[in-house]
């Protein structure tokens, strides 16, 4: 593995959930620590199964591996530290001032960026501590801090303005006041990270073109801030040796192979790793140590009897849909789980109802839009391009009210708004346009806001006011929009999620995200399963297998309804491959 | 020399960039307070969502909380006493409150914050 030539100190692995990052780095970790290197594997996932493959708890100490010599284990919940910061903050005043007023900082406290930066606060001592170093010749993350908070903490304006005196403005680094380090440490641990000496960035990907992307993005943002070491390591890869049993192995691989040649042009640059997908679960030392190894012991795989679910289709869910005659259907996951395709599906079916209804995506490609566009009788097609929305956005920002900073204040304000909740809320601008349209057709969109951003909107009336400008006279005079959003007859939101254990499990914190704000996700829809799909392969048949799990917690546990949406053979385009998944 | 106390709402980022859109009045008084600093003048501001406790432990603020609620914010004291409740002084009140030089330009207009409530 090119990844592992004469590694530096630290290793960071980063890329969305899902893609084995965790996996990667055990194995990573284990190769080390047998080559007889002393290494310390930090592991920040929340579905963190390290323990259970090295058969201890570990928790949030340094714990001896001791089936493999000179390994080490720290496991972080940056949930649970998150929570620390919030209770550090509120705790104190809980009982003093009104129930309302504590509710209230403990949600301006409750984003993303709080859990960002107390993960980065967890990593700051393991990466300064001396000490430590002494003791470890390799320290590997399964996670790495996003651009956006490496650049906040390298602001002078954030700092001086924030930490130092404790007053004033607030940022995104607002949760970093109940931190405890010294702005030194901070600094010391960003300098470590963009050091190529001590540090290696480690880009894990699936050949996905959604998914490639994303990383080209990653890439260019650490690049941009100085992270400039990084690898590739394209995971999971289906093997050209399935596919000679079955035809959707065969239109599997195809896909895969490409995305791969279809790469942004600077991953091609990039130092670059294969990983085979494995016909086993990557669970036990051997498992493992098999990943990275290139030629893998011919596993026999028992030929499974093959995997049949009787899982609701996403027919049962559109019938209910279809019942209430309008309304605004909203589709939420996390990227590259397929929501674009399931609402133009939806759509399509509704509208091919005799049902009149609209559209409006997400689709930076703008695929889906143009295909569908003046086809379908009864359906109007919207698209809104959410870079151009956020730039507007920005731009309007800067115009009006960075006109008074001063050169500090600018560049917060400026890195405020790259924060991924800027994304979000100018999207959502956007899309409140069309929102109003649903008291008399169907609204589908392929996003929806977190209930964080729609508590933060609705705690000062914002979006509120937003709508109702929008609206301009006309209806809304005794429902508040966050009351529409609310209700489930007039609006519904799908949770989309893959059957793999992290995908669900950042399912689940949308959907706790969204009970905060009195939201309750109306379904779930669980996309691209091998276990709903026919195949002969045996590698999509352990991957079926696997799937069972995830389903029945999903059924069970997670869901109101739910409906399984079989892995396809070729993306669906146009109104009749659409249609298909929603009878298959 | 007298000292102002701002006690701001819990805000995510002084400047609203957060909420649907960005509060203008908010980022003329962080201006106005930078300007008024620099005169001399003593000026603390407290942020709810980061330092509930100064919030607290000041009985007058505490009970304005109790009455009125967050969205009552922000509450300006002058050396204790209650000068403005839910919207944010211009920089001419600022200078007079704490008798420096009022700027050369005509003072700009008071800039109430959305009626009350506060925008970001």
């Amino acid at each position: 593995m090119l990844f592992l030539e004469q590694p530096p100190r630290f290793l960071f692995f980063t890329g969305k959930g899902g893609v084995g990052k965790t996996s990667i780095a055990c194995a990573a970790t284990i190769q080390l620590a047998d080559d007889g290197q002393r290494v310390l594997l930090v592991s920040t996932d929340p579905a963190s199964n390290v323990g259970q493959v090295f058969g201890v708890t570990i928790g949030n100490q340094i714990t001896a591996i001791t089936a493999v010599e000179r390994l080490f284990a720290l496991e972080i919940d940056p949930q649970a530290a998150a929570q620390v910061y919030r209770e550090r903050i509120v705790g104190p005043v809980r009982g003093l001032l009104p129930e309302t007023v504590v509710n209230s900082i403990e949600e301006q406290l409750s984003g993303a960026c709080t859990t960002e930066i107390a993960a980065f606060d967890e990593f700051t001592s393991l990466l300064t501590d001396t000490a430590l170093h002494a003791h470890f010749d390799h320290i590997i993350f399964d996670t790495a801090p996003t651009g956006h908070t490496i650049r906040l903490l390298q602001l002078p304006g954030a700092w001086s303005s924030f930490i130092e005196e404790g007053t004033g403005d607030a940022s995104c680094l607002g949760p970093l006041a109940g931190l405890v380090k010294q702005r030194a440490q901070y600094k010391a641990a960003v300098e470590a990270l963009a050091d190529p000496s001590r540090t290696r960035l480690i880009l894990v990907s699936r050949a996905q073109n959604a998914t490639l992307q994303e990383v080209a993005r990653t890439y260019q943002e650490l690049a941009a801030i100085g992270i400039s070491q990084h690898f590739l390591v394209i995971n999971g890869l289906f093997p050209q040796s399935e596919t000679q049993q079955d035809a959707l192995a065969k239109a599997i691989f195809s896909r895969e192979q490409e995305a791969l040649s279809a790469m942004p042009a600077i991953l091609k640059t990039l130092p670059c790793d294969h990983l085979q997908l494995k016909p086993f679960n990557l669970v036990g030392l051997e498992a493992l140590r098999q990943l990275l190894t290139g030629n893998v012991q011919q596993v026999i795989v028992e030929c499974h009897k093959s995997v049949r679910i009787n899982a609701p289709k996403l027919s049962a869910l559109v019938d209910e849909i279809a019942a209430d005659s309008h309304g605004l259907i909203m589709f939420m996951g996390k990227g590259g789980v397929g929501k674009t395709t399931l609402a133009a599906a939806v759509a399509v079916e509704l509208a091919h109802r005799g049902l009149p209804t609209h559209l409006t995506t997400t689709d930076p490609a703008a695929h889906l839009t143009k295909t569908l566009t003046g086809t379908v009788e009864n359906l109007m097609v919207s698209r809104i391009d959410p870079e151009v929305e956020t730039e507007r956005y920005r731009v309007q920002v800067l115009d009006t009210k960075g006109a008074q900073l001063d050169a500090e204040g600018l560049a917060l304000l400026e890195e405020d708004l790259r924060s991924p909740c800027t994304e979000e809320i100018a999207v959502f601008q956007a899309f409140s346009r069309i929102i109003r349209e649903a008291d008399k057709k169907f609204v589908v969109i392929d996003t929806a806001p977190t209930g964080h951003t729609l508590l933060l909107l609705d705690a000062t009336g914002a979006y509120h006011r937003e709508v109702s400008r929008q609206a301009g006279s006309t209806g809304l005079h005794d429902v508040t929009p966050m009351m529409q959003l609310q209700d489930q007859k007039q609006t519904k939101v799908l949770i989309v999620t893959l059957a793999e254990t992290t995908p669900v499990l950042e399912a689940v914190n949308l959907q706790e995200d969204l009970r905060r704000a009195g939201i309750e996700p109306w379904g779930w829809i669980i996309n691209n399963s091998a276990a709903a799909a026919v195949s002969q392969s045996s590698l999509l048949m352990e991957r079926a297998k696997n799937e069972l799990n995830e389903i029945e917690d999903v059924a069970h546990r997670y869901a109101h309804r739910y409906a399984v949406v079989p892995l396809l053979k070729n993306e669906p385009v146009g109104e009749t491959l659409l249609r298909s998944l929603i009878y298959p | 020399m007298k000292k102002i106390q701002v006690f701001d709402p819990a805000l995510c980022c002084s400047t609203g960039v957060c909420g649907v859109d960005a509060d203008q009045a908010l980022i003329s008084f962080s201006a106005d307070v930078d300007w008024a600093k620099q005169q001399g003048a003593l000026i603390e501001r407290f942020n709810l969502a980061q330092q509930p406790m100064a919030f607290a432990e000041n009985q007058i603020v505490k009970a304005f909380l109790e009455l009125s609620g967050q969205d009552g914010l922000p509450l300006i004291l002058l050396d204790g006493d209650i000068m403005l409740a839910g919207a944010y002084p211009s920089r001419a009140e600022l200078a007079r409150w704490v008798d420096i030089t009022p700027p050369d330009t005509t003072a700009k207009p008071a800039k109430s914050c959305c009626s009350g409530s506060n925008c970001c």
